[in-house]
This record gives C-alpha cells, structure tokens and sequence, in this order.
C-alpha cells in the first residue's frame, strides 16, 4: 500500500502527538475540596498545570488518537500496489473461417503457453471472447468446433479486446506479451487495423498458421436462366447441373423439394419481384457494390443474415440457414425495361445472392506481404505493463472506511467528552 | 430511642455532676440552682444589715436586738432557675469534613450535654437548630426534654446558610449557647450578642474548629466553599501559608470582638470530645462570683 499523499499522514502523527502532549501536560482544574474557610484562600487563579509521566482520559485519549489517524491516513490517499509478475501473456487464438486447421491453432497456442507464463486468453470464432486464464480452456476448444460461420477473423477487433485486457493485467506485470495465432490474412486486416494496432505499445508475437485455401467455385445454378430474363446477362454464364448443392431460383413460396435442396446443401433463392413494371428510384448496396436505380421495393422478414441493403439500411436481401445449405429472400424489383441487367454492378450484386451460402462460402483471402507482418508485428520489446495500465496503483475502499472510522471516533468522542462533564472532572470523580 | 439517641447515652453519662452556674444572678422567680437577684425568706442565711425605715419588721433579728440594742435586718441568698437554650448552627460548613462531619457531630453532641447539664440543674432548656426548615423547642424543665431534643437533632441535615442572629434576636432565654464555625453571620451575631446582653441574658458562644481548617490536607488543591459553590481558591503552598496567616488573625478578631461585647467565648476542635468540651464550657467561672 503506498499514499498518494504522505504529507498528510505526517501531518496526522504529528497532530496525535500533539494530542498525546496535551493530554500528559494540560491545565487543568483540580480535584475540588470543599473546604467552609476558603474565603481565607487567597484568590488566584484555580487552573493548574501539572505534568505527568501517565496519560489522562485514557479512553478519549485513544478515541482523539484514532481519529486524528484515520482521518490523516484517509486523506494521504491510501491506494493498493498489486503484487506485480515479471511478465504477463495475452493470447489472441484465431478460430474463424480463416484458419485452415483449427486443432493446428490450438496446438501451437498449447506449444506456447506451455513456458508458464501467466496467460489470458482471447478467441475469436464467431466473435470475440476473453476466455479466462485458466489453459484448460484450450483442451475445451480442442471438443468444440468452430462456430464461424463461414466469417473470418477481424484482427480489430481481437487488438481492440486486447487492449482492453491489456489495461486490466498491465498493473500487474512489469511486461505484457501479446501473442497472435493467426493466418494473418489480408481479409483479417481492415482499415482500422492498423491504428488499433498501434494502440499496443509492443511487440506482437505472430504465430502464424495455414490459412484457408481461396479455391472454390461459384456454385452450379440447378435450371438454366432464360435469356429474356433480366438476370439472363449475369447469370448467363453459369454452370447449370441439377446436383445437391445447386441454386435454386424460386418465384413465390419454395416448395417441399426446394426445401430438401436446401436441407441437402443447396441454395434457394426466392427472388419474387423480377419483372416487376412499377418501380422508383432507389438504391441497394452489398459488400462494396452499390446500384441507383429505378427498382421496386417489397417486404422481407429480415430475421436472418442480411446480405444486402437498402439505403436506409433496411434489409434488401436476407439468408437464414437451413439444414446444410441455407434459404435466400431477395426484395429487390428488378424492372422488366431499362438496361440496369447489363449493369456489371448488378451482375455482381446477382452474382453474390446466388452465390453458395455463407456457412461454406470461405474466402480467407491471402496472407500478408512480409512488409505489412513486420510492421504489424512492430518493435522488438514486449509492451511494458506500466504503459498498458491506465493507473499502477487499484482505487481502494479503504478511504471510505478510514474516514467512516474517523467519524465514529468523533461522534464516540462527543458522546465521552459530555459524560465526562467538564476537563479534570472523571478524575475528581 | 432511636440508635443516634442511644449513642448519647455515654455522653449524658460523662456529663453527670457538670455544674453549670450562671454567670449572672438569675431571675427566676421558681427556686433552682442558680443565685438569685431576689433576697427574701429563704433559709440560707446571707448577711445583716442594719434596719432602714421601710424594711419589712417581720425581717428584723429580734435577739440580736436584745442583746446589741440595734435593730438589724436578717438577710437570705435566694436560688432560682434559668432558662437556658441552646441555638446549633445547622449550615452547610458545620458538615465538615466532607466524610466523617466530626463537626456537625460534636455539635449535636455539645448540644445535648449542655442541655443535659442544664435540665440537670432543674433549669428549663430549649432548641433552636438553624437549619434549612429551623427547628425550635422552646425551653422546659419536663424530663422528657432532653429525649425530644436528641430526636430533633438526629433529623436534621447541616445544608444551607440559615443565620444564628435571628434565632438569638428572638430567644427570651437568661442564657443562651450559641454553638457555631463563626463562617455564617458573624457579624449579626454579635449585633445579636450585644443585645441580649443589654437585655440581662448571658450568651456563651462556643466556637467549634476543626483540624482540616487549620491545615488542610494535601489533597485539597481546590478549596471551594459548600455555603458558596462558585467560591473557588486553588491552595498552593504560598496560598496555604497566607491561608493560615489569614485563618489566625480571623479568630483572634471574632474572639476578642465577641469578648469585648461581654460573651463568654470559647474555642474547641472538633476532634476533642464533646464531654471535654462541654466541661470546658460549663466549667467557666462566673464572672460575678
């Protein structure tokens, strides 16, 4: 425990001193004597001091004492200094779509802790998740699979997280090491990144793992697209094979057999309103792909994954899984005139909602140049935990408790003082 | 009897056979003890003295006329009672000290065995304690005076400040005893004093100290008076020794101012025994004899 404000606690000890003195040396009246012939005493003054080796008021010499203490140790600002360890550990473990092999991730993050380094644990699978300290957390990912979702890792949002622990351990630790378990793919990296990054005043120590392979295919549409069709110019150029995990363009509610497509791994896609002949101007965004155009605008359930958007943000095209595969509805009205099909922004857009659904559609991207890993990996030192605390010292409860001590000696005090009656008069008593 | 009146019953025993004569020729018309300013028919012979015209004839010493040819008057000493009363400071100074009230004490005790010495000479005795609600039992020659006397003084509590000077300015007594500290009215009591002895009455004044006025123990570092609470002197050893300086020249003033107005003064401490102190006052020769 250290005070943030020793000056007062000396003052305190020097004022109980005082009082100390005060109570071995003070004038006081002495004991009275009823004596008939006192008129003969010459009159003087009826104080007295008298020094003594023995304290007087023993009770509210320790009541004046104690609260003089409590109130000078309570305004010295008394905080605790934790117990500090040579070096603290933050693992951030990515489980997401990026990682290739998650049990190869929670090996080497096994690997890793094995040096007894006090370690906390940060994953992220579908979200990020401070996990604990205890390392049997990891034997515990090993039995549970992914939950991804086919998302990869925003490694923003694991600094942002590790920052914040950050800032909880670093009182703690003379040092913090923070460890990534990571592909480090060029998708985990946003625009923020770099700027969260920095917010970490160290190293990060990259383990880095295989990333997922970006190889797949679009999926096979399961019936040709006419070619009067206005998605006829984007989905034109399609593979068409009737197989199990085929898209299934649909008008109106999908049928039984649509829904075993979909239970089997397919995509159905319930797009109701092509063609339509009344339409206004609106625009819908998905990804980075934004289209202004006249189109019709219809209503969706948006309980599910939004995949695209209007521009007031209400959901344009939504996925909810199903069984292996998943259920597309798409409340975009595409015009039957206009040239808006030839749009390639559009065909991308069509080209995404019929895309395979999200749970297998992985795209980890590729991993980073060695250029940006140095530079995410950054200085040579470890982060010291000084510099990650927001204050070395933990506020502590026990000013209030001092000071309600302090007041519970002055109302004692009070109380002994009036019993007492006037100074000197308990030990006439 | 109550077991303070049993307590008296040594004293009243040392006490028998005190003489207290008077100081004065009494008065009194009922035949006692004391001399009497009457001569008349009594059978103790006192002296002759030659016969003037108006004296009685029946008085005249016939045989000494028959053998000196002179007519002679045959004189007699008369014996008549007094009536004595006794007036007890009952103030708040008198209990001391704060522990054992010796004072008070032996005042209540001088009280009975002057009354006890006085009833014994057939002389009609009385009360009056100034007290805070003063008690007076006006003089009796009854035997059971000296009974109701005791029980008088066993219920009363020294407190308060009552003056003496009223109960002695209202006394009718031929003696009156005045037991007291002197620490009350002192001055009205001697104004008091001078007229009862202008009116014929003899006053004793018996003036009752105690060892702890004279020196007060060690402990006593705050002297505050029990008549006046807020009289408050620390005693010191320069204030202990003009204390004492002050205490002496105090009682030789009030005795030679009380001699010099005709009482009969007499200082006594307290821890002296109340039959010594009786004895003492009792024992006083009459200034006239």
């Amino acid at each position: 425990m250290t005070f943030l404000a020793p000056w007062a606690l000396l003052a305190g000890v020097l004022a109980a001193a005082g009082v100390v003195a005060l109570h071995l040396v003070a004038r006081r009246r002495p004991a009275s004597y009823p004596l008939p012939t006192a008129r003969f005493v010459p009159d003087r003054r009826t104080l007295v001091s008298r020094a003594s080796r023995r304290p007087r008021d023993l009770l509210l010499l320790l009541l004046r004492v104690l609260l003089i203490l409590s109130a000078a140790a309570a305004f010295a600002r008394p905080v605790l200094t934790p117990r500090r360890s040579a070096i603290a550990r933050i693992l951030l473990l990515d489980r997401s779509a990026a990682v290739a092999n998650p049990a190869e991730a929670t090996r080497r993050a096994r690997e890793l802790v094995s040096d007894g380094v006090p370690t906390r644990l940060i994953a992220f699978d579908s979200a990020v998740a401070v996990l604990g300290e205890e390392l049997g957390v990891l034997d515990s990912l090993d039995r549970v699979p992914p939950t991804h979702g086919g998302r990869v890792a925003s490694v923003s949002a694991l600094m942002a997280a590790a920052r914040r622990l950050g800032s909880e351990i670093g009182a703690g630790a003379d040092s913090v090491e923070l460890a990534l378990v990571s592909p480090l793919t060029d998708r985990e990296v946003d625009a923020a990144s770099d700027s969260i990054r920095a917010l970490w005043p160290g190293r990060v120590r990259l383990v880095p793992i295989a990333a997922t392979p970006a190889t797949r295919a679009m999926p096979p549409l399961g019936r040709a697209v006419r070619a009067e069709d206005v998605l006829g110019p984007a989905l034109g150029g399609r593979t068409v094979r009737e197989d199990t995990h085929a898209v299934r363009l649909v008008r109106g509610e999908p049928s039984g057999a649509d829904s075993a497509l979909a239970r089997s791994g397919g995509v159905v896609v319930r797009w109701d309103s092509i063609g339509t002949r009344t339409a206004v101007p609106l625009a819908v965004a998905m990804g980075d792909d934004v289209v202004v155009a006249t189109l019709a605008r219809t209503s969706r359930d948006s309980d599910g994954v939004v995949l695209a958007r209007w521009a007031d943000g209400s959901p344009a095209a939504i996925e909810r899984p199903l069984g292996e595969g998943c259920l597309r509805e798409v409340a975009i009205g595409v015009p039957v005139s206009g040239d808006l099909p030839l749009s390639p922004t559009f065909q991308r857009i069509v080209n995404g909602l019929t895309d395979a659904c999200a749970s297998v559609r992985v795209d980890a991207g590729m991993p980073l140049d060695s250029a940006r890993r140095a530079a995410f990996i950054g200085p040579a030192r470890a982060a010291r935990g000084s510099a990650l605390a927001n204050s070395a010292e933990r506020p502590t409860p026990i000013t209030s408790w001092l000071l309600g001590v302090a007041l519970a000696c002055a109302l004692l005090e009070l109380l002994l003082r009036r019993s007492y009656g006037e100074p000197g008069a308990a030990e006439a008593a | 009897m109550t077991t303070g009146a049993a307590s008296y019953g040594a004293l009243l025993d040392a006490v028998r056979g005190v003489r207290w004569p008077a100081r004065r020729r009494a008065t009194g018309a009922t035949i006692g003890a004391h001399r009497s300013r009457l001569r008349g028919s009594s059978s103790e012979f006192s002296e002759f003295r030659p016969y003037r015209q108006g004296d009685d004839p029946r008085r005249v010493d016939w045989r000494l006329l028959a053998r000196s040819d002179r007519a002679y008057v045959r004189l007699t000493t008369d014996r008549a009672t007094m009536r004595t009363e006794i007036i007890l400071d009952a103030s708040a100074s008198m209990a001391f000290p704060p522990v054992t009230l010796e004072r008070w004490q032996r005042a209540r005790e001088v009280a009975i065995g002057l009354a006890a010495v006085a009833h014994a000479e057939s002389d009609p005795v009385g009360l009056s304690i100034a007290a805070e609600a003063p008690v007076r039992i006006p003089p009796r020659a009854r035997r059971s005076v000296i009974a109701e006397m005791i029980r008088a003084v066993e219920t009363v509590t020294a407190r308060g400040s009552s003056g003496l000077a009223p109960l002695l300015a209202s006394s009718r007594a031929a003696r009156v005893a005045v037991i007291t500290d002197l620490l009350g009215d002192a001055e009205e009591l001697l104004a008091a004093s001078r007229l009862a002895l202008a009116a014929g009455s003899e006053v004793v004044l018996l003036h009752l100290l105690t060892l702890e006025e004279l020196d007060p123990p060690a402990e006593a570092q705050l002297a505050v008076d029990p008549e006046q609470p807020e009289l408050r002197r620390s005693l010191d050893a320069d204030g202990r020794r003009r204390y004492r300086a002050a205490l002496d020249s105090w009682m030789e003033r009030a005795q030679g101012d009380f001699r010099a107005a005709g009482v009969r003064y007499v200082r006594a401490l307290a821890s002296e025994s109340a039959a010594r102190i009786v004895r003492r006052v009792a024992a006083d020769a009459p200034a006239d004899e």
